[in-house]
């Protein structure tokens, strides 16, 4: 495929998975890829971009800037700057579901609540920032102690009552708590139910550190997990919005912040106020997928609220 | 080397190992005394007056270990790092340790020294917290007088007048040296980096403050001023009573950000106030103890008329700081007590800032870094040029 518009590029090489997306002058998603790791590595980064430019047609010449973010992102070549991921998922998002305010993005290794103001610019943000707890880590560790894919224990997860106790503040001393109710023979359901629960509260302890603000959408690989945005709707005691590649969001940021610069008419890494200078700006659409950008769809049902420390 | 680099080096070098400097200075001082200070507020000049070395006890910046057997952890890092000096040896180079503050986590850690080695003299004052007591004056007076007796005790000697004078003027010297340092950065002047002024400060706080000051004055004629770079201009806050990770400095900087003034323990906070010169040495040293406050606020202070929040946004204002960073040591409990009312303040007048809660050891750098490229690339967003 050639194009004849501008193309813009986005890196986010994450801590478990690299993902570029590509996108044109207006915004909208040309192509995108998502590489799993097992670690930041630039073999993983350099696949994510290859199939990415090759979904789109396009070479690395033809690209008109690149930004990445992540934290691998001093290892991308070519990218004319980097951005926090604080920043890119909250212009990613922003576009992708206009009028959000409060983004949870639960990567590999961290979480991040991030709220943004009335022109979608970073407003507040609080990150863990030493414990793998309410994390994609706590998932793989639970996936891992009641052997089953990581992809399907949401869906266990639905199934179970969650009234078992869970530690929310180590991950390794919940994988021992979870082998101590496996040898106690609790069903894995519930086992799975109940650490979903105990991950929401540390997201909401997060959130609490920014303030609760809606529409909130969940970004990062976790919210392709029903259970999770099952049981943090429940924490936050409303909906959460999904986009339908929650996992791209950081990048598309990105790939958005270098077409912001390219419209300005400056060289990507000239633009120092970077995400600074974007808003006030109209609603964007974008094309990757279902989520029409209204505050209904991806909604999930309220169920029991959790109140703040409760 | 230079005669400015050596200077420096020599200044790093106290401020990173005061024990050697400690031995150096005893061989060159035979007989006298090294006295242990705990952070505040304990007048120095007290001690210097009565040929004793006063140092202010630092952070060593080593792993906890031994000590972590005597102060759980929801003390403070500095307090920890004193218990595990105290429980390692690390403090037997001083001949007594002396405080005269009441930060309960500092007497914890106090106690754990006079508990391991019982024939270190220790001594306990507590001069007067609440600052608009009508008694205050005469409490403060008090307590400078038995800590005067209690340095005479120690050292052997009555300390006179014209000596405590001296004293005085030898760390306000020091201190006003110090000073301009700390004016010319904010007033754009980026020769030194935050690293290094954490050094010289440090040293301040250990050596003899005439050799101190000869040193940085060797330092400032070999560094010509640099004017500031385009980074987003920080504040930082916090870190009441000892020194933040050399390392954490050093991201900030690299993160995009330039530290133009701040209100840390090795920083402004030590040498804001001086000793007045025109009155008694004895109510010139309480006066000191009643300005420090004023000059810089303290959350260990009560005192109705003195508000850390609108110093903040005055600092802020002065040096045209563009975002603020706190430095909060867990568990400093003054410092959180304060800490929602700094955040109110800044809020409202618009101005950016990050919160980081530092710990001992096992800072998580990267996470450090993420977070504080996020703020600047939030500040820039103030900068006139993308309005």
């Amino acid at each position: 495929m050639t194009t004849t518009t501008q193309a813009y590029l986005g890196v986010d090489l994450g801590s478990t998975t690299a993902k570029a997306v590509v996108i044109d002058e207006s915004g909208t998603i040309l192509a995108a890829s998502t590489v799993a790791m097992g670690a930041v590595s630039r073999a993983g980064m350099r696949r994510a971009v290859d199939e990415a430019l090759s979904a789109a047609g396009l070479s690395a010449a033809d690209l008109a800037g690149t930004v990445s973010t992540g934290y691998g992102r001093r290892l991308v070549p070519g990218a004319q700057r980097s951005f926090t991921e604080i920043t890119c998922h909250a212009r990613g998002t922003s576009a992708m579901v206009p009028g959000c305010r409060l983004v949870i993005d639960i990567g590999g290794q961290d979480s991040k609540a991030i709220t943004v103001d009335d022109h979608g610019m970073v407003q507040e943000f609080a990150m863990n920032d030493r414990c793998a707890s309410g994390t994609g880590r706590f998932y793989e560790v639970l996936a891992q102690a009641i052997e089953v894919p990581l992809e399907e224990v949401g869906e266990l997860a639905l199934q179970g009552s969650n009234d078992l106790e869970i530690s929310t503040m180590c991950a390794t001393f919940a994988e021992t708590e979870i082998v101590s109710l496996l040898a106690r023979d609790a069903p894995i359901a519930d086992i799975a139910a109940s650490v979903h629960r105990a991950i929401a509260s540390r997201t909401l302890a997060l959130v609490a550190q920014v303030g609760r603000h809606t529409p909130v959408v969940l970004t990062g690989g976790v919210a392709r997990n029903p259970a999770a945005v099952e049981f943090l709707a429940r924490a936050l005691d409303t909906g959460v919005l999904v986009p339908e590649h929650p996992q791209i969001t950081g990048a598309y940021g990105a790939a958005l912040l270098a077409r912001d610069a390219g419209r300005r008419g400056r060289q990507v890494m000239d633009d120092v106020a970077g995400a600074d200078d974007l808003f006030p700006r109209p609603p964007e659409t974008h094309s990757c997928g279902s989520c029409d950008g209204t505050s209904s769809t991806g909604a999930v049902a309220l169920g029991l609220p959790v109140r703040l420390g409760g | 080397m230079s005669s400015g680099s050596a200077a420096l080096e020599a200044l790093r070098a106290a401020a990173r190992d005061p024990r050697s400097y400690i031995r150096a200075w005893r061989s060159t001082h035979p007989g006298q005394k090294v006295l242990g200070v705990l952070p505040m507020n304990f007048p120095r000049e007290l001690a210097h007056a009565a040929g004793v070395l006063p140092v202010i006890v630092p952070d060593d910046q080593e792993p906890v270990t031994e000590g972590r057997a005597f102060l759980p952890e929801f003390y403070c890092g500095y307090t920890r790092n004193l218990a595990d000096q105290a429980a390692t040896g690390r403090l037997s180079d001083y001949d007594a340790l002396f405080v005269a503050d009441h930060c309960i986590q500092l007497l914890g850690a106090t106690d754990v020294a006079r508990e391991l080695d019982p024939a270190r003299p220790v001594f306990l004052g507590q001069l007067i917290s609440s600052l608009n007591e009508p008694w205050a004056v005469r409490k403060t007076a008090e307590m400078m007088s038995e800590l005067r007796s209690e340095v005479e005790r120690l050292a052997g000697v009555t300390i006179e007048d014209t000596a405590l004078a001296a004293s005085i003027r030898a760390f306000n010297r020091d201190r006003a040296l110090l000073r301009e340092v700390f004016d010319a950065r904010r007033s754009g002047d980026s020769a030194f980096s935050p690293v290094e002024l954490q050094d010289i400060v440090a040293a301040a706080q250990v050596m003899d403050p005439d050799e101190h000051r000869e040193l940085l004055a060797a330092v400032l004629r070999d560094r010509e001023a640099t004017a500031r770079d385009e980074r987003i201009r920080v504040h930082l806050s916090g870190h009441l009573c000892h020194a933040p990770r050399r390392e954490l400095l050093e991201v900030i900087e690299e993160a995009g950000a330039v530290v133009v003034d701040d209100d840390l323990w090795t920083g402004r906070r030590y040498l804001q106030a001086s000793v007045p010169e025109a009155i008694p040495p004895m109510e010139a040293i309480a006066q000191w103890y009643a300005d420090r406050n004023v000059a810089m606020p303290c959350p260990t202070r009560v005192q109705h008329d003195v508000d850390w929040d609108e110093w903040l946004l005055d600092s802020v204002h002065r040096s045209g700081a563009e975002a603020v960073i706190h430095l909060m040591p867990k568990f400093c409990e003054p410092h959180m007590l304060y800490y929602p009312e700094l955040r109110r303040a800044l809020d409202t007048a618009g101005v950016p800032q990050l919160l980081v809660e530092t710990e001992h050891e096992g800072i998580p750098l990267e996470t450090f870094r993420t977070r504080l490229e996020a703020l600047v690339e939030r500040a820039h967003r103030n900068r006139p040029a993308y309005a």
